[in-house]
């Protein structure tokens, strides 16, 4: 019942084949589905049919984030709570968004993100028998992650953020940074029992920050580290570790411009867990533990 | 909704002062409170009052397994549909079981004593929840963050796994199957892991082991020079399992209870299709690296 986890995300790309080229090479993702103008892809342990679409248009950043619910009476309850809560809902048929797309709802959420809700998607398996299978695929490409982890995005208002994902759609908050007059400027929220699905950093509406990939232990991170440089992809942040979350990353670049990050670590999380703080003068190693600052790049690249 | 986890596992020992001494300076854990006959322990990242309780008892053995509930409703309906399976269901007070409330006791198909609890005790975890460190300095031993899942033996795991399943709402995640199609092993979770319970061929009431969660298999094999560094006997590992392809080292504590600890698996959402393993492939099923199966793994058990 309800939301279970991160689902998939839509970005834009100016040029399909390089960014198709790029997630598939480099990334390691497979390619389930094409149209002329939009490429499905899904990372290797999934079952579902699509966990990234890459969207052509003439500049990047994010088109829409979708969360899994668990059961198909979940879409209307959150009908009702998210329209309870003042905004509009539009609903979509199964197939409707995308082909092995199951039913949805759609709203923008006050941070002015299109979110969607979905229930459904066509399972096409992941790459393992179901009878005896090794415990990974051999000839994967590419950093290869099994799946899709989080996704962070910017807001104006990040209280407003937080209270909507909280009172509307159930969220719980693991962590956040807080301002010495009280203001929130970071939340780190979650349905799946981690440290999140997804969190909100302040910004502008409507902002990517970056969506990251589930890696099985820090030395995945460190290979990844390798794959990425001698590709040439521009890293953003070599692999060190988060205060918030605890988690191991590597975060950079798409060739449209789009920050990725690679993902491994953290703690379970029990839903009446008490959150963490972390106060603004320590938002350096809230972020970055080893090195204790942000980088600008950072702090003020987003799409 | 329903049971979320495990919660703690209380073993019967014959000399808690030699278990103890191995609980907290080879595993790790921390003592949280002490009574004439019991011990309690908790691993550094909980937050709750203890994830082991060892017992005074003159033979090792299971005492008891307790799962933690989600809300205070969960119990009332849990405890209706166990007795109208047919089992007995019956109360412990909050007082009757040091640092948590009510809770409901019963007797699995499979023999063991169950427990389920929702109200534990907060203890708190070792770091702030102010600007936290990712981690503690200067813990001793293997220091795991957290209890994982618990394995026990039934001499019908058909039986059992249909009980766990359709009255306790735990799902299937792998199943292995001898010749005629009947299972001897499942591994069933509630928390979106590869198991938080597992039952395989044995006798009613056994206890195969219980698991430490460690957060990677650097720490796995950390945790394996310890062991020996302490002459404590390693039944199997480090090594890889097919099955919930997790990353581990089986070893017995001082008094012959068996202990793992685990890493890795993977996240099934809960209509995750149930992976299935052929008595065939038994070896690489349990240790995929070794793809056999030793003696001792097979019959040693509480």
């Amino acid at each position: 019942m309800g939301i279970l986890r991160l689902s998939h995300v839509e970005v834009r790309v100016p040029d399909l084949e390089l960014a198709t080229a790029y997630y598939c090479e480099v990334l390691g993702l497979i390619e389930t589905a094409r149209e002329p103008e939009r490429v499905f892809l899904k990372c290797w342990d999934e079952h579902e049919h699509h966990s990234l679409i890459l969207r052509y248009a003439p500049t990047y950043g994010l088109d829409h984030l979708g969360f899994k619910l668990q059961d198909a009476d979940d879409l209307d309850r959150y009908e009702r709570s998210v329209e309870k809560y003042g905004l509009a809902v539009t609903r979509m048929a199964r197939g409707e968004v995308a082909p092995g797309h199951g039913e949805a709802i759609r709203f923008t959420s006050p941070t002015g993100h299109l979110v969607e809700l979905v229930h459904g998607m066509e399972k096409v398996g992941n790459l393992l028998p179901l009878t005896n299978p090794p415990p990974r695929p051999q000839g994967l490409v590419g950093i290869a992650p099994p799946r899709l982890d989080h996704v962070f995005v910017t807001a104006e208002d990040v209280d407003e953020g937080t209270r909507f994902f909280r009172e509307a759609l159930g969220f719980r908050l693991t962590e956040q940074v807080l301002a010495d007059d009280g203001a929130r400027l970071a939340a780190w929220l979650e349905v799946s029992h981690t440290p999140h699905d997804i969190a909100l950093i302040t910004g502008p509406n409507g902002g990517l920050h970056h969506f990251a990939f589930w890696l099985d232990d820090w030395n995945e991170v460190r290979a990844a580290a390798d794959t990425l440089a001698y590709h040439g992809v521009p890293i953003d942040v070599a692999p060190t570790r988060h205060g918030a979350t605890r988690g191991f990353t590597c975060y950079f670049f798409d060739p449209a411009g789009n920050r990725n990050e690679v993902f491994t670590g953290g703690y379970w999380v029990d839903p009446d867990q008490e959150p963490v703080t972390w106060t603004e003068a320590e938002m350096g190693r809230a972020i970055f533990y080893y090195e204790g600052v942000v980088n600008q790049r950072f702090l003020t690249v987003h799409t | 909704m329903g049971i979320l986890r495990l919660s703690h596992v209380d073993v019967r020992v014959p000399d808690l002062d030699l278990a103890t001494a191995y609980y907290t300076e080879v595993m790790g854990l921390l003592e949280v409170e002490r009574t004439d006959s019991a011990v309690y322990l908790k691993c550094w990242d909980e937050v709750d009052h203890h994830s082991l309780k060892l017992v005074y008892a003159p033979r090792v053995g299971l005492e008891r397994i307790s799962f933690k509930v989600e809300h205070d409703d969960d119990l009332a309906e849990l405890e209706s549909r166990i007795e109208a399976y047919g089992f007995p269901v019956r109360r412990a007070s909050r007082g009757e079981e040091v640092g948590q409330g009510e809770s409901i006791r019963f007797d699995t198909p499979s023999g063991q004593e169950m427990e389920l609890v929702r109200e534990v005790d907060k203890v708190g975890g070792v770091l702030p929840r102010l600007n936290p460190p990712p981690m503690p300095m200067g813990l001793p031993g293997i220091a795991p963050p957290r209890m994982d899942h618990v394995l026990v033996t039934a001499e019908e795991v058909g039986e059992a796994t249909k009980f766990y399943r359709e009255v306790l709402g735990f799902r299937l995640t792998e199943q292995l199957l001898d010749g005629n199609g009947h299972q001897i092993g499942v591994w069933m979770e509630r928390s979106h892991s590869p198991h938080d319970l597992a039952v395989v061929s044995g006798p009613n009431g056994g206890l195969h082991h219980f698991a430490f969660w460690l957060d990677d298999w650097d720490h796995v094999r950390r945790a394996a020079d310890i062991l020996a560094y302490n002459g404590v006997q390693i039944d199997v590992g480090p090594t890889r399992h097919g099955i919930t392809r997790g990353n581990t080292i089986y070893f017995f504590d001082p008094l012959g209870t068996r202990n793992e600890v685990f890493t890795g698996g993977y996240r099934p959402d809960p209509d995750f299709p149930t992976i299935t393993w052929t008595e065939d492939n038994i070896g690489k099923a349990i240790f995929y690296y070794e793809g056999d199966l030793n003696e001792r793994f097979m019959k040693v058990h509480t």
